[in-house]
C-alpha cells in the first residue's frame, strides 16, 4: 500500500528574474603629495631719532692758548682804529646809492579798469586796496546831485593778480541802491570792505560769503547819518586788549563823526561813540553869519588818523577849516536838536589856518608823526605840522581844484595829488623846487579834448610801486612808478623832519 | 688776559661800532662782543670771504698780499684785518 517514493525535484527558470553576473575588482586613489613649510611671526626692532639741539653743538668759542692773540691785536689795532676814524668823518659815500633790483625806470599805466555796465555815467568816488595789495575796489557814485539820489550804483572789485583779468568786467559787483561816496577795505581782513552811501548809510560787506555779501549796515535811523557819508576809515581799537580789533569811523556832511564797533558774535555794527562838528568851532572868518546858532552842524569832508597816536585825528570841513581832534575829547555838546542814543560832543582840540574852500582830503604822513597834507577846492595843497597853526608849505600847481592827496607808503618825501585837469602830480620833498617831479595823465579824454577830472588816488601799501587813480568818467588807472620814486633815499625822513619840525629861530 | 680785553674795549668804544670778533685760522670765533648766533654767522662767512679775497690778490700778483678788507653795505661797514693765525672783524655803522 504506502511506500516511500522520492521524486526528483523539479526546477523551472524564473521568467522575470535575470541572472546577474558578478565580477570582482579593486580601486585606489592616487598618491597624495605632501609638502612641509614653516613660517613665523614678524620680529620687531625699536629705533629712535631726534634732531640735535643746535645750541648744544656750539660749545662756546675755541680756546686760544697760543698766546699770540695779544701780539696780533697789538699789531692790528692801529690800522683798525684809523679805518674806524676815517669812516666816521668820510663823506665819500654820502650820495652814493646802488640799485640792485632791475625794475622799471619809467612810469607807465599798466591797467585801465572800467565797469562796462555803468557805461560812464558814474564817477569813481573812492578807491581802496585790500590788505594783501592784490585787489582794488572802487565805489561808484556822483558828486553832483541836486536832490534825492535815485541812482543804482555798485561797489566793484578787481583782482589784479589774476591771469584772466578782464579790464572791463570787475570780479565782484556789489549792488547798492544809491550812490556810494567812499569805500575802505579792512586793514587786516581781506574780505571785509566798508562803504558809505549818499543816503547816509554805512554798509560793511563780507566778500567771502557766497550769497548776500552785505554783512551789516547802519540803516537809516536816528543813530546814523542823515547826509552823504564823505569818508569811512578803519581805525585800530586802542581800548581793546586784543590786537587786530578795528573800529569803523564814518564822517558825513551832517557834521557827525560816528565810531562804530562790530559786535563779534552778531557781526552787526553798533554805534560806539560819536562826535559832531558845530558852527561854534569854526574860526570867525568862516562863520557864515553871526545870527546862526553856535551849535548848528558843519559838514565834515575828510578825516585822517595819526599813524603813531591813534587817539588824535584831523578833520577837514566844508567851509575850509582844518581841525585837530582827539577821540577822548569831551567838548561842547549840541543843544539837543540832534537825536542820538550816544551823546555827541565836539572833538576839536586845535584849529589850524583854514583853506578858502571845502577841504577835499587830509592825510597824515605814515612816517612822520607831525606832518599832514590837505588839499582843497581853493586849488592849493598845504603841508602842515600838527604843532603849528600856519602851514609849513602851500603848493599851488595851477591845475584847478585838487581833489585828493596821498602820501606814499614807501618814501617819506613822496606824495601824490590829483587835479581837476585830469593829472596825477607826484611831488618829492627832497627837491628844492616846489614843482611836481612827475605829471601823469590820469583822466580819460572827454569829448571836448579835455581830460576828465581825477577824483581820487590811492597808493598800494604792499606793492609800493603801484598807484591807482579814479576819474570822473568811471575809469580806474593803475600806474607803475619808477624805481627812483619808490625806493626811499636815506635822507628822506631827515628832510621831511627838517621841513616839519618847528625851528626855534622862525 | 687784560691786554686783550683792553684792546677789545677800546675798539668797541669807537663811534658807531656795533661789534668786534676775533676768529682763528679755522674760522672758529675766539672772542666776540656780539651774541653767539650772530658771531658764528659772521665768523664763518667772513673768514671764507677773506680767504677768497686773499687768493684773488695773490693770483693777480703773487708778490702781493691782502692787508685789509672793507665791505660797505647800506646799513654797515664790515672791516677785516687778516693775519696768518687770526682774523679781526669789526662792524661799524658809519652814519650815526
Amino acid at each position: 500500500m504506502f511506500a516511500d517514493i522520492t521524486l526528483e525535484s523539479v526546477t523551472f527558470k524564473s521568467n522575470w528574474k535575470k541572472e546577474r553576473s558578478l565580477a570582482s575588482s579593486g580601486c585606489q586613489t592616487s598618491e597624495l603629495v605632501v609638502e612641509e613649510v614653516a613660517c613665523q611671526s614678524v620680529k620687531y626692532k625699536s629705533v629712535k631719532t631726534q634732531t640735535e639741539d643746535d645750541s648744544d653743538k656750539f660749545s662756546g668759542f675755541a680756546d686760544d692758548n697760543s698766546g699770540h692773540l695779544a701780539e696780533f691785536l697789538r699789531r692790528v689795532e692801529p690800522a683798525m682804529h684809523k679805518q674806524l676814524e676815517m669812516n666816521v668823518k668820510s663823506h665819500a659815500f654820502d650820495d652814493y646809492e646802488v640799485t640792485w633790483d632791475e625794475g622799471s625806470s619809467t612810469m607807465s599805466s599798466i591797467h585801465k579798469l572800467t565797469n562796462a555796465a555803468h557805461d560812464g555815467q558814474f564817477q569813481i568816488t573812492g578807491l581802496s586796496w585790500n590788505s594783501t595789495g592784490a585787489v582794488i575796489a572802487a565805489s561808484y557814485g556822483r558828486f553832483d546831485h541836486e536832490d534825492w539820489c535815485t541812482h543804482k550804483t555798485s561797489l566793484c572789485t578787481w583782482n589784479l593778480e589774476r591771469r584772466n583779468l578782464d579790464e572791463n568786467k570787475p570780479d565782484t559787483v556789489l549792488e547798492v541802491s544809491s550812490c556810494l561816496m567812499c569805500t575802505a577795505f579792512h586793514p587786516s581782513n581781506p574780505a571785509l570792505i566798508a562803504g558809505g552811501t549818499y543816503n547816509g548809510v554805512v554798509i560793511v560787506w563780507d566778500l567771502s560769503r557766497e550769497d548776500d555779501m552785505v554783512l551789516t549796515s547802519s540803516g537809516i535811523g536816528d543813530d546814523s547819518h542823515r547826509e552823504p557819508v564823505s569818508k569811512v576809515i578803519w581805525v585800530p581799537d586802542t581800548s581793546s586788549l586784543k590786537k587786530n580789533k578795528y573800529l569803523l569811523v564814518s564822517v558825513s556832511s551832517d557834521g557827525k563823526m560816528l565810531v562804530w564797533k562790530m559786535d563779534r558774535k552778531t557781526k552787526q555794527i553798533e554805534l560806539h561813540d560819536g562826535f559832531v562838528l558845530m558852527n561854534m568851532n569854526l574860526p570867525t572868518q568862516l562863520r557864515k553869519s553871526r545870527t546862526m546858532r553856535g551849535d548848528k552842524e558843519v559838514g565834515v569832508t575828510c578825516i585822517s588818523y595819526n599813524n603813531e597816536n591813534k587817539d588824535s585825528f584831523i578833520i577837514g570841513s566844508e567851509p575850509g577849516a582844518v581841525f585837530k581832534c582827539s577821540m577822548s575829547a569831551n567838548g561842547e555838546q549840541p543843544a539837543g536838536n540832534i537825536i542820538s542814543s550816544i551823546q555827541l560832543k565836539s572833538p576839536v582840540t586845535f584849529t589850524y589856518a583854514h583853506h578858502y574852500g571845502p577841504v577835499y582830503s587830509a592825510e597824515f604822513s605814515p612816517f612822520h608823526r607831525n606832518a599832514f597834507l590837505t588839499s582843497s577846492m581853493d586849488q592849493t595843497l598845504r603841508l602842515y605840522s600838527m604843532l603849528q597853526k600856519q602851514p609849513i608849505m602851500t603848493l599851488e600847481p595851477g591845475e584847478g581844484v585838487i581833489y585828493s592827496t596821498k602820501w606814499s607808503f614807501s618814501r617819506p618825501a613822496l606824495f601824490a595829488a590829483t587835479t581837476d585837469t585830469g593829472l596825477l602830480l607826484l611831488y618829492d620833498l627832497t627837491q628844492n623846487q616846489p614843482v611836481p617831479v612827475y605829471k601823469l595823465e590820469a583822466g580819460g579824454l572827454m569829448g571836448n579834448n579835455a581830460r576828465a577830472p581825477v577824483l581820487t588816488c590811492q597808493f598800494n601799501q604792499h606793492q609800493n610801486n603801484l598807484i591807482a587813480t579814479g576819474d570822473a568818467m568811471g575809469c580806474i588807472q593803475v600806474f607803475r612808478i619808477s624805481d627812483s620814486l619808490k625806493t626811499p633815499l636815506s635822507r628822506d625822513l631827515e628832510i621831511l623832519g627838517e621841513l616839519v619840525d618847528i625851528t626855534t629861530e622862525s | 688776559m687784560a691786554e686783550v680785553e683792553e684792546t677789545f674795549k677800546r675798539i668797541q668804544a669807537h663811534k658807531g661800532v656795533i661789534g668786534v670778533i676775533v676768529v682763528n685760522s679755522e674760522g672758529i670765533p675766539i672772542r666776540s662782543t656780539l651774541d653767539n648766533s650772530t658771531t658764528v654767522q659772521y665768523a664763518g662767512l667772513i673768514s671764507q670771504l677773506a680767504a677768497k679775497a686773499r687768493s684773488t690778490v695773490r693770483d693777480i700778483d703773487p708778490g702781493n698780499d691782502l692787508t685789509f678788507l672793507r665791505i660797505r653795505s647800506k646799513k654797515h661797514e664790515i672791516m677785516v684785518a687778516p693775519d696768518k693765525e687770526y682774523l679781526l672783524i669789526c662792524i661799524q655803522s658809519p652814519h650815526d
